[in-house]
């Protein structure tokens, strides 16, 4: 088998409970994605997200199940720890709690220092990270006079440097102004292009169903559907269970075409731009 | 202590070198401590004045304002050590309270003034430091003097969480004053109480998600940042030596 069959990540029976809570968080889950994949995790607050995440990453280590990180499996032992967390990098919600330094360029150097590299390549990839992701006209801000958007940016700019294989982003539009939400959309759809695989949690269904290439519902640490957007919007009655409603452009697209204003297809318009192009085609 | 930290990042001698500015300030400041000398503490400060204002475009009103924040404690100071209370007058000065006499002698006088201009003197080459470099270049010289990285890190942890400690306590605040949090004196007190203990609840949860982040960047124990370097000018670290040369022969000569 060649390396680029092996998926990103695969899950089988992950259960995980945290300490004293008597609560699974997690309870049996099976998941498989396939490398340079963009899947959307949806699902109520305290659903297991979150959880999930710390467990693909080696923080939380999961009570059963096993976890396999580009076709090997996470060992709990130093190296092992090391070598998933040089694979999975995630990029917590709340950016104040993953930027511990003052300086932007001293938190940015933080994770691939930890990697071991050379200090020259280090700074090298510091500046290159920096420039890419449009921090340089903010990087010599203290990090308490940053805006949330910003603060954004620098946390993502935080794992990108480390070059993981697979990026978790933890709500990354959480709170953020519709410019920053757009710059980060735009960031991730550049992470795709380079074959990162991205894994990220979010509650916008009309993103979700027109990003992503895959949808993980979840609810009560269960997964209660997976699969495309499609599949997964189709069925109301499931979206409902995990407290999310169809996607607008599908609703709008369907109700128009049982009146007859336009004609059904066979792949239904993804956003409000394809919509509104197959209505100025009628 | 916040308008510090943002005029600092304005100067316009935020990227010289920090090492310089440290052994500068730090060397001034010993020179006029140890000498005692008038001369030399009003050269210093009149320096200091220069460099902050005229080289690091610090505002001069800003400036002023926050060389006023040590005066207080300074006239106090001095005028303790000028003003004695005795029973037979003294040279300088004396008047009659019963039989006694608030009195100073010239010596005491000069002495007390010699001590202001020193103390302003400190004072300037503190406020040169902290308004021209931050916070982490500060810390970036200390460890290159191999303070121990216990000691840094927490500095460096300590610094950027006290700004989110404050921005969190003030905007609990906030929220209980539009509820009429503090409407009379008990009121305050409880809001008080009761922003302290949720402030303490989210600061445990902060270092535990912090922690967390941190581990997901493979963090081992051991703080491992690259710092910016600004390269040192020959021609800076000539002057600084030139300054200090004439303020250790001004102190010598007076």
């Amino acid at each position: 088998m060649n390396q680029g069959k092996k998926p990103a990540v695969e899950l089988a029976g992950l259960s995980y409970t945290y300490e004293g809570s008597g609560i699974k968080a997690l309870d049996g889950v099976n998941l498989k994605i396939e490398k340079g994949n963009k899947v959307a995790f949806m699902g109520d607050n305290g659903s297991g997200k979150s959880t999930l995440f710390l467990c693909l990453n080696g923080i939380h280590r999961p009570d059963s199940g096993e976890i396999s990180i580009g076709g090997e499996k996470i060992t709990y032992t130093r190296k092992g720890l090391l070598d998933v967390r040089k694979k999975v990098g995630i990029v917590f919600q709340e950016p104040d709690s993953q930027l511990f330094l003052a300086s932007v360029y001293q938190e940015i150097s933080f994770g691939i220092m930890n990697l071991g590299v050379e200090e020259q390549t280090a700074r090298r990839e510091v500046e290159r990270v920096m420039e890419e992701l449009d921090i340089t006209p903010f990087r010599d801000r203290p990090a308490h006079a940053l805006s949330g958007g910003q603060k954004k940016q620098v946390a993502i700019a935080d794992i990108l440097v480390m070059h993981p294989e697979v990026m978790i982003l933890d709500e990354p539009a959480a709170a953020l102004d519709v410019t920053h939400t757009e710059k980060v959309h735009r960031i991730v759809e550049d992470l795709t292009k380079r074959r990162i695989t991205v894994l990220m949690a979010t509650h916008d269904i009309d993103y979700a169903y027109r990003w992503a290439d895959q949808i993980v519902l979840m609810k009560n640490g269960r997964i209660l559907k997976e699969g495309t957007p499609e599949e997964v919007c189709s069925d109301e009655a499931l979206l409902k269970a995990a407290g999310l409603v169809r996607p607008a452009v599908l609703r709008l697209y369907e109700k128009m075409a049982e009146k007859g204003f336009i004609e059904l297809r066979e792949k239904p318009p993804k956003s409000i731009e394809e919509l509104e192009a197959l209505i100025a085609r009628g | 202590m916040l308008s510090i930290d943002k005029l600092c990042c304005q100067s316009a001698l935020r990227y010289a070198n920090a090492a310089e500015k440290f052994v500068y300030a730090v060397l001034t400041l010993c020179i006029c401590v140890a000498g005692r000398s008038w001369t030399a503490a009003v050269f210093a400060f009149a320096a200091n004045g220069v460099l902050t204002v005229w080289k690091g475009k610090i505002p001069l009103l800003r400036y002023l304002r926050l060389l006023l924040v040590p005066a207080v404690f300074l006239i106090v100071g001095t005028a303790a050590v000028i003003v004695n209370l005795s029973r037979n007058p003294m040279d300088a000065f004396a008047l009659s309270v019963g039989e006694w006499y608030l009195t100073g002698s010239r010596a005491s006088i000069l002495w007390g003034l010699n001590l202001c201009a020193t103390a302003f003197a400190s004072v300037s080459c503190l406020y040169f430091l902290s308004l021209n470099t931050t916070m982490t270049d500060i810390l970036g010289v200390l460890r290159r003097m191999h303070l121990p990285s216990l000691l840094i890190e927490l500095m460096m942890l300590i610094y950027r969480f006290l700004f989110i400690l404050l921005e969190t306590a003030s905007a609990i605040m906030t929220a209980q004053e539009s509820r009429l949090g503090n409407r009379n004196f008990a009121v305050r007190v409880r809001s008080f109480g009761g922003m302290a203990s949720a402030l303490f609840i989210r600061a445990m949860k902060r270092a535990n998600a912090l922690y967390d982040a941190m581990e997901s960047r493979c963090y081992d124990g051991e703080l491992r940042v690259l710092a910016e370097e600004h390269p040192a000018r020959k021609r800076e670290i000539a002057g600084i030596a030139a300054f200090e040369t004439i303020l250790i022969a001004l102190t010598l000569l007076t």
